[in-house]
């Protein structure tokens, strides 16, 4: 099989095959038609007269549409083709594949062209884990389309495939025996479409073929329409506008429209494994992206709302107020053996539930979304003090109630090992790492502000701050390690400090739980030689027992927490520091092609060059694409203040003149200009 | 209608006809504040169809037994709705499952699952684990 993996996508519905556009998956592989975290079609390989087809090259029109340029043979050291074949597919509702067989010699030739399909409807969670299937296949010919379907008691999923020309259909696929004429061409087009089927509603994969033909324009018009609308970008260094123009494309490749909100978009996590919401994620992405385009926000605050936690729930780890974690919609989310339906295990989500609504605000001045969605920011600013402070003591902390199959850590570094002492150990649980404090903090002045200013209940807004003031005192006292002189990464179950230093601290300040006269030295340990690594800031710093510069939370640079921290700079003065910040992770954007991946290598830039690639399933990510955008927006240091948007560029002096635009907001449109004056070469050295 | 009247008498103790009436009283649901919409539910029990028409209007609530149109239709059989109402299933997987059938406005189902009630047995609650035991799972594992 070639082994160049092919990907794309529109929502939830992606298609992974390989470069001649072929699916053949196994339980483990991840290629085929997936769509709601299910796989439609697990075999999906084309033949002529029974010879496989070798690929020439494949264009990628859009992220929704690809083109296999394909000839008979397997691929020996040249090709001698009579015939060729183009394949151009796009992704709908499954997929819609124009097949065309074109004959170069001057006699008619007869073909026999071969389309084997198969199904085995397989969970994004079995091909994770290899797990087998409890259900039935059944395989039908209705009319005019091939019908694959699986069932499991109630639960029925199918795959329509039919073809504008008439084709020969069986069990196991479709046949075409055709002759093509001299110099002539064949054409069909094959529709695959996914549909939670039902024995009641036979027709309903039919009736959605029909639609398809309206979608795919709306796709191509989408596009276009979503680079127009964001504002334009104009830099001495090239670069920049590649990257610019990267991040608004993958943006717009990994907008998703939740089933109630048809039409409106927020970003989904990640490309194709992650395309569903995500609390964390789509509300930081939503929070990079603001600059640019506040639909993202909007759309994430209702469909978040919508979802809000309402009960207790433990298999879930669900409480009143909670933002949902990950919401799936395959079969082992159906049969619950899976808490995804959604899953609410996270503890960051809520707090910045808040922290998302307040920014859209000073961005937008949309009051109205900020009333209609008063009832859900009180019940998330409630679940903070009821349901978070786990321990009585005044932080917020995490414990899954779902030991089998709930989250571990539930902050944003989710893996095992990411929160440890000096010495290598993990804490106990309940833990609460200290930016889950400073989300907290900063959620409750955020909430002070828009209950005074929108809800008029002056009363909340003092309670909110004085909350806050005090939680700010307790937490400078209790997270600092004083001969480190920075806070520790949590609070273990004793109140004891888990006291490793990591980029967490940057998270502090953009929250602004830090006490001025202790910012000076986190803003040191963030651009110092144990955090620093020429490329952006560690997650765990040089020194510490688990350090690994490749290891996932433990040593790796992540261009989203480096965003946030430069943001936190900025917030804290530390212009030029966040200046570093920017340039170092815009720089590895360039030798990543202008698409960041979710994270790399920790190692000293002088070691390696190059920034490392982690490698990770996903790409592009969400909060990695939104890295670059809100960089931009801490390199002009944009803020809306009141209804003015307050430019305070501090550039890298190799960024040049650097434009922005056409900022949109309640100032209607605004252009930003900066010119570059900071020197980084030094630092980025390093 | 001594026929009728035998009948409603025998389903005051169903869950359904409970759950209901108990939404109904206090008229007003704090979790459906801001939010209007009107759904029917129509409840299979063997070929008989009980129907219950759920008005919200503002976050106050009112329940009739009667047809009517509305934002969203909700078919499902009689041990399924008692169990989604009483925890046992959950109403976003019963809907992915096929369990449970709508037509209409899926932000309205949506918005009604909110004052579902949780699993029975559900706690809240979890014992703490000590660095210790963390520690020798890692190394067990």
């Amino acid at each position: 099989m070639s082994s160049e993996l092919v990907q794309i996508l529109e929502g939830n519905t992606f298609v992974v095959s390989d470069d001649r556009g072929d699916i053949e998956a196994s339980l483990t592989d991840p290629t085929g038609l997936f769509s709601f975290d299910t796989r439609f079609l697990s075999q999906w390989v084309l033949t002529l007269d029974g010879q496989r087809l070798n690929a020439l090259s494949t264009d990628d029109l859009h992220y929704f549409q690809t083109r296999f340029f394909l000839v008979p043979g397997t691929g020996t050291v040249y090709v001698d083709a009579k015939l060729s074949v183009i394949r151009q597919r796009e992704v709908a509702d499954g997929f819609h594949e124009e097949l065309r067989i074109l004959n170069h010699e001057s006699k008619p030739v007869s073909l026999k062209v071969r389309i084997d399909a198969a199904s085995d409807f397989a969970d994004l969670f079995e091909v994770k884990d290899a797990l087998k299937k409890k259900g039935r296949y059944e395989t039908k010919i209705a009319g005019n389309s091939l019908v694959l379907r699986y069932m499991r008691e109630t639960y029925c999923r199918e795959t329509w495939i039919s073809s504008s020309s008439p084709a020969r259909m069986d069990q196991n696929g479709l046949s075409f025996a055709i002759t093509i004429p001299a110099h002539g061409e064949w054409k069909t087009e094959l529709d695959v479409v996914a549909s939670i089927g039902s024995e009641d509603q036979p027709a309903q994969g039919v009736t959605r073929i029909r639609g398809e033909r309206r979608v795919r324009r709306d796709m191509t018009r989408g596009l276009e329409k979503w680079i127009q609308a964001a504002p334009r970008l104009e830099s001495d260094w090239e670069p920049l506008e590649l990257i610019y123009r990267r991040c608004l494309t993958d943006l717009a490749a990994l907008r998703f429209s939740p089933l109630t909100m048809p039409g409106h978009a927020l970003p989904a996590a990640g490309l194709p494994w992650f395309m569903t919401i995500f609390g964390r994620d789509s509300i930081f992405t939503s929070l990079q992206a603001l600059p640019f385009s506040s639909e993202l926000a909007a759309t994430t605050l209702l469909a978040l709302a919508e979802r809000q936690g309402t009960r207790i729930d433990d298999f879930r780890d669900e409480d009143p107020g909670r933002i949902l974690h990950e919401m799936r919609y395959g079969e082992m989310t159906a049969f619950e053996e899976r808490p995804h339906s959604p899953y609410y295990g996270n503890a960051d989500a809520t707090p910045l539930f808040v922290v998302l609504l307040d920014e859209y605000e000073r961005w937008t001045g949309d009051i109205k979304l900020v009333e209609r969605l008063e009832h859900a920011a009180r019940a998330a600013l409630n679940w903070i003090d009821e349901y978070a402070d786990l321990q009585r003591n005044g932080y917020v902390s995490y414990q899954r109630r779902n030991a089998k199959t709930g989250l571990e850590n539930q902050c944003w570094k989710d893996s095992w090992d990411s929160i440890s002492y000096r010495n290598g150990d993990l804490p106990g649980f309940p833990r609460a790492t200290c930016e889950l404090q400073g989300y907290a903090y900063d959620a409750k002045m955020r909430g002070a502000r828009l209950a005074r200013l929108i809800w008029k209940d002056p009363a909340f807004a003092d309670r909110l701050e004085k909350e806050a003031a005090d939680l700010k005192r307790r937490f400078n006292r209790d997270y600092w390690v004083e001969d480190g002189q920075y806070f520790a990464v949590a609070l273990d179950t004793d109140g004891r400090q888990v006291d490793s230093l990591t980029s967490n601290i940057g998270h502090l300040l953009w929250s602004g739980i830090v006490d001025k006269p202790k910012a000076r030295a986190i803003a040191r340990h963030l651009l110092g030689p144990r955090l620093f690594s020429g490329w952006g800031v560690r997650t765990l710093a040089e020194g510490e027992a688990r350090y690994n510069p490749i290891g996932y939370h433990v040593g790796t640079v992540w261009p989203f927490d480096n965003s946030i921290i430069a943001w936190g700079l900025r917030r804290y003065g530390f212009k030029e520091e966040a200046a570093h910040i920017a340039a170092g992770i815009l720089q590895a954007a360039e030798i990543f092609g202008g698409r960041l991946p979710e994270a790399f290598g920790g190692y000293p830039r002088s070691l390696t060059k190059y920034p490392v690639q982690y490698p990770t399933a996903c790409s592009p990510q969400a909060w990695s694409t939104g890295a670059p955008l809100l960089l931009l927006r801490t390199a002009l240091g944009l803020e809306p203040t009141g209804e003015n948007l307050i430019i305070d560029p501090a550039l890298p002096t190799w960024i040049g003149h650097l434009e922005l635009l056409d900022l949109p907001g309640r100032w209607k449109r605004i252009d930003a200009y900066g010119r570059g004056r900071v020197d980084t070469d030094r630092l980025l050295a390093r | 209608m001594p026929k009728a009247d035998a009948r409603s008498a025998s389903l005051a103790s169903d869950p359904v006809t409970r759950f209901f009436a108990v939404l109904a009283q206090p008229g007003h649901l704090e979790t459906f504040e801001g939010e209007s919409a009107t759904l029917r539910f129509e409840v299979l029990d063997g070929e008989r169809v009980d129907r219950w028409y759920l008005t919200v209007a503002n976050g106050d609530v009112t329940v009739a037994r009667r047809n009517g149109p509305a934002d969203v239709v909700v078919r499902i059989k009689r041990p399924d709705m008692e169990a989604m109402l009483t925890g046992r299933l959950n109403a976003q997987a019963a809907l992915l499952r096929g369990l449970l059938g709508f037509d209409g406005d899926v932000a309205a189902l949506m918005m009604f699952q909110r004052c579902l009630p949780g699993p029975p047995g559900s706690t809240g609650k979890v014992a703490p684990i000590t660095s210790k035991t963390v520690m020798a799972e890692r190394r067990a594992s």
